[in-house]
């Protein structure tokens, strides 16, 4: 009788402890919130120093019922499988920030984002978009997300360090190289460049600046990566990089830090660096400026402004599917975005929104502005083929730390794209 | 002669059970160790199957994985990145069989027999404490361009300061080896301080008096006592340097290009940032085999070498 006991208890035991090691969270509460009432809608993002922002915005979207259960990552690469793998269980989050190119082609393609053509047919007609940005959330003709910031692609500048050696603000390629070259004469360091995260922005400038229609094939496979262009591009960044325009790339000092107290006199950055000197108390337009990146190549006719966006999607059979498609509408408007763009220091999407800091404002003024002569175009890491991008990292971290010959690592790039672009015929 | 006498082999007599109570309480002993079983099985055995099956396949992270072959172990042995990452984890293993454990059987022996000896490895033992990652930011501060180490040397005028620690491969590896016998070498020492301290002191005396002593001492007996320490020490430094990690990602993320890279960070850069699950498994099946395989090879070799013994 005992051993039966015993027996009874430990395949009670087993089974409660499989149970328990293998049952999800089934929180089996009501179905979300209808009828008007007020939600609490669950937010997730790899953005997880924003939540001051976003606390704001609740003060301003609790207005309307809405408030996010902001939950933030720190690591982008864990939250991107966070929000893969939340799909394969009962908890798909209601929102959540992710990325454009072919990394939301992805989500789309498996039916996991909710569609926002109508949002963004109103959003048109309200002018709370500009132009050509629907193009990054567009797949087969319907929208999916909305854009939760974007960010221009500007060069920073010391302030004091110009003034000291007499500079201005560059207004072509050569001009750019004068001053460089101005600087290592001084023992100065013209340029800011990192061989992790950000090793691709240079070549990004460049290739845009010498031949906008190179760096659009890229994205596409209709050009190459050994093209005269490209390569031209290459040998011109190596001559910068070995007349010591640029830190040595082994330096992990913050970015705003260096420019902030002139250890590099530039910095190409998008306008979310602005927030970034802001928090080191660098006041806009006194300690530092911003100016468009010259091109490159003076034949080519606009400017060419690099552009990041973001996007805020919904979750297909999430919990409040619905009211997170409200929340993405509401995000659009000018009102969202005007404290959105105050709080976070930035730009924003929306062209109605006030931009708070001046250089900012001017900067936005000359690009989306009457008779703006500037070319927008997307981020490399967004525009090209995930394959060919991780490809671009290993690439580009070696030339920004070593200058080797260029040849074999276009080689390599352009072998792995032209893999890529094979898969997809 | 007598003709031998042919006696029928005896009966195999099963032994009595010499503890009849233990006998009755062993199927519900059992019971009780099936969850244990379960969970390990659910949590290691089913991963590694899944992980062994998705090294067949194309997958991204979403959706169905599309069984594709062995195309991605292809992929990986053609990989020119894979021979680097293999390069580098064969000078991991080296480099920690040679230094951490090298350094925590001098920290050891050094210190045996001195009164107080245990607070001699404390400082040594402490870095232990601290996590991979923790170690790898520390030491990025020491060995990053105009760091540290490179003021220092520039103060006291000595050579190297414009070497570049972090960024030049292969010293980049080794330099994060350092860094990894900071780390390891107290834990080591503290292992190998046991093991010393279990040693019976007759046999060593018994040397002594035969006029042994120093390195002659060391080498002819207490190190062949040290032996079944010494397997365990090895054994965990090998599987350890096979599957390091934290120290090489906080410190280079595997850069500059690949250049650091191990097998284990290759494994999680192309599962989670390339998104290639199907290749990241193939890395992680080929880790395991090795990592098992240097294991079993090792651990029998040694285990021989003690029964021969």
């Amino acid at each position: 009788m005992k051993r039966k006991t015993l027996l009874v208890t430990g395949a009670t035991a087993s089974l409660a402890m499989i149970l328990a090691a293998c049952g999800g969270t089934d929180d089996g509460e009501g179905a979300g919130n209808e009828g008007g009432e007020d939600v609490t809608l669950g937010f997730y993002t790899d953005k997880a120093a924003w939540e001051p922002s976003f606390d704001a915005m609740n003060e301003e979207s609790q207005k309307s019922g809405m408030t996010l259960d902001f939950t933030g990552y720190s690591d982008p690469t864990a939250f991107d499988s966070f929000i893969k793998q939340s799909f394969r269980t009962d908890s798909v989050p209601d929102l959540f920030t992710w990325h454009t190119g072919g990394q939301l082609a992805d989500l789309v393609d498996q039916g996991l984002v909710a569609e926002t053509t109508d949002l963004w047919a109103e959003a048109e007609a309200n002018g709370s978009v500009p132009e050509g940005l629907i193009d990054n959330y567009t797949y087969d003709g319907k929208q999916y997300c909305v854009p939760l910031n974007v960010a221009y692609w500007p060069v920073y500048y010391n302030k004091a360090v110009f003034e000291e050696y007499d500079l201005e603000v560059p207004e072509s390629w050569a001009d750019l190289m004068e001053i460089a070259q101005t600087l290592v004469d001084n023992g100065e360091v013209p340029f800011h460049q990192m061989n992790i995260i950000f090793e691709f922005v240079w070549f990004q400038a460049m290739l845009a600046g010498n031949s906008p229609e190179s760096y659009q094939g890229l994205q596409t496979g209709d050009a190459s990566y050994t093209d005269p262009e490209v390569v031209e591009v290459m040998e011109q960044w190596k001559h910068m990089i070995d007349s010591g325009y640029f830190i040595d790339p082994g330096v992990t000092t913050d970015p705003q830090t260096l420019l902030a107290n002139g250890d590099v006199a530039m910095a190409y950055f998008g306008t979310f660096f602005t927030g970034q000197l802001t928090d080191i108390d660098a006041k806009s337009g006194e300690d530092y400026g911003v100016f468009t990146m010259p091109n490159m190549n003076p034949d080519v006719e606009n400017r060419q402004m690099i552009l990041e966006t973001g996007p805020l999607c919904v979750g297909v059979g999430s919990e409040n599917e619905q009211a997170a498609l409200d929340y993405s509408a509401w995000w659009m408007t000018d009102e969202a975005q005007t404290t959105w763009s105050s709080e976070r220091g930035d730009v924003s999407f929306n062209p109605n929104a006030d931009v708070a800091d001046p250089e900012l404002s001017a900067l936005v003024e000359e690009v989306t502005g009457e008779g703006s002569n500037y070319t927008i175009q997307q981020r490399y890491l967004e525009a090209n083929p995930l394959p060919v991008y991780t490809l671009s990292t290993e690439v580009f971290g070696d030339f920004v730390t070593n200058a080797p010959d260029p040849m074999p690592g276009l080689e390599r790039l352009q072998a792995e794209a032209e893999a890529y672009w094979a898969d997809q015929k | 002669m007598a003709a031998p006498t042919v006696t029928a082999p005896a009966a195999p007599v099963r032994p009595a059970p010499q503890n009849p109570t233990r006998d009755a309480y062993r199927w519900p002993a059992r019971v009780f160790v099936l969850p244990g079983l379960l969970i390990v099985a659910v949590l290691l055995y089913l991963p590694f199957v899944w992980t062994s099956y998705l090294s067949l396949t194309e997958y991204n992270g979403l959706g169905d994985p599309e069984f594709v072959g062995l195309e991605k172990y292809q992929a990986m042995f053609a990989d020119a990145g894979f021979a680097t990452s293999l390069r580098n984890t064969l000078f991991w293993v080296l480099g920690t069989l040679v230094f951490p454990v090298g350094f925590g059987l001098l920290i050891a022996v050094l210190a045996h027999g001195i009164k107080g000896s245990f607070w001699y490895r404390v400082p040594f033992l402490l870095p232990y404490a601290i996590s991979g990652v923790a170690v790898g930011v520390i030491w990025t501060f020491i060995l990053q361009s105009g760091g540290a180490l490179d003021e220092a040397l520039m103060f006291l005028n000595l050579p190297g300061a414009d070497l570049r620690w972090l960024l030049d491969a292969p010293l980049n590896t080794f330099v994060m080896i350092a860094a990894a016998t900071w780390q390891g070498a107290g834990v080591n020492a503290l292992l190998f301080g046991i093991g010393l301290q279990s040693i019976p002191k007759e046999p060593i005396e018994a040397a002594r008096l035969d006029g042994a002593s120093g390195w002659t001492l060391f080498r002819t007996m207490t190190w062949p006592m040290l032996t079944p320490l010494t397997t365990v020490v090895i054994g965990l430094s090998i599987v350890g340097s096979l599957k390091q990690f934290d120290i090489i990602w906080a410190m280079t993320k595997g850069g500059p290009g690949a250049s650091s890279e191990t097998l284990a960070l290759t494994m999680y850069k192309e599962t989670f940032v390339s998104n290639d699950y199907g290749f990241g498994a193939a890395v992680a099946v080929f880790l395991t085999v090795v990592t098992v395989a240097a294991s079993v090879i090792y651990l029998r070799r040694q285990l021989a070498d003690a029964k021969g013994a």
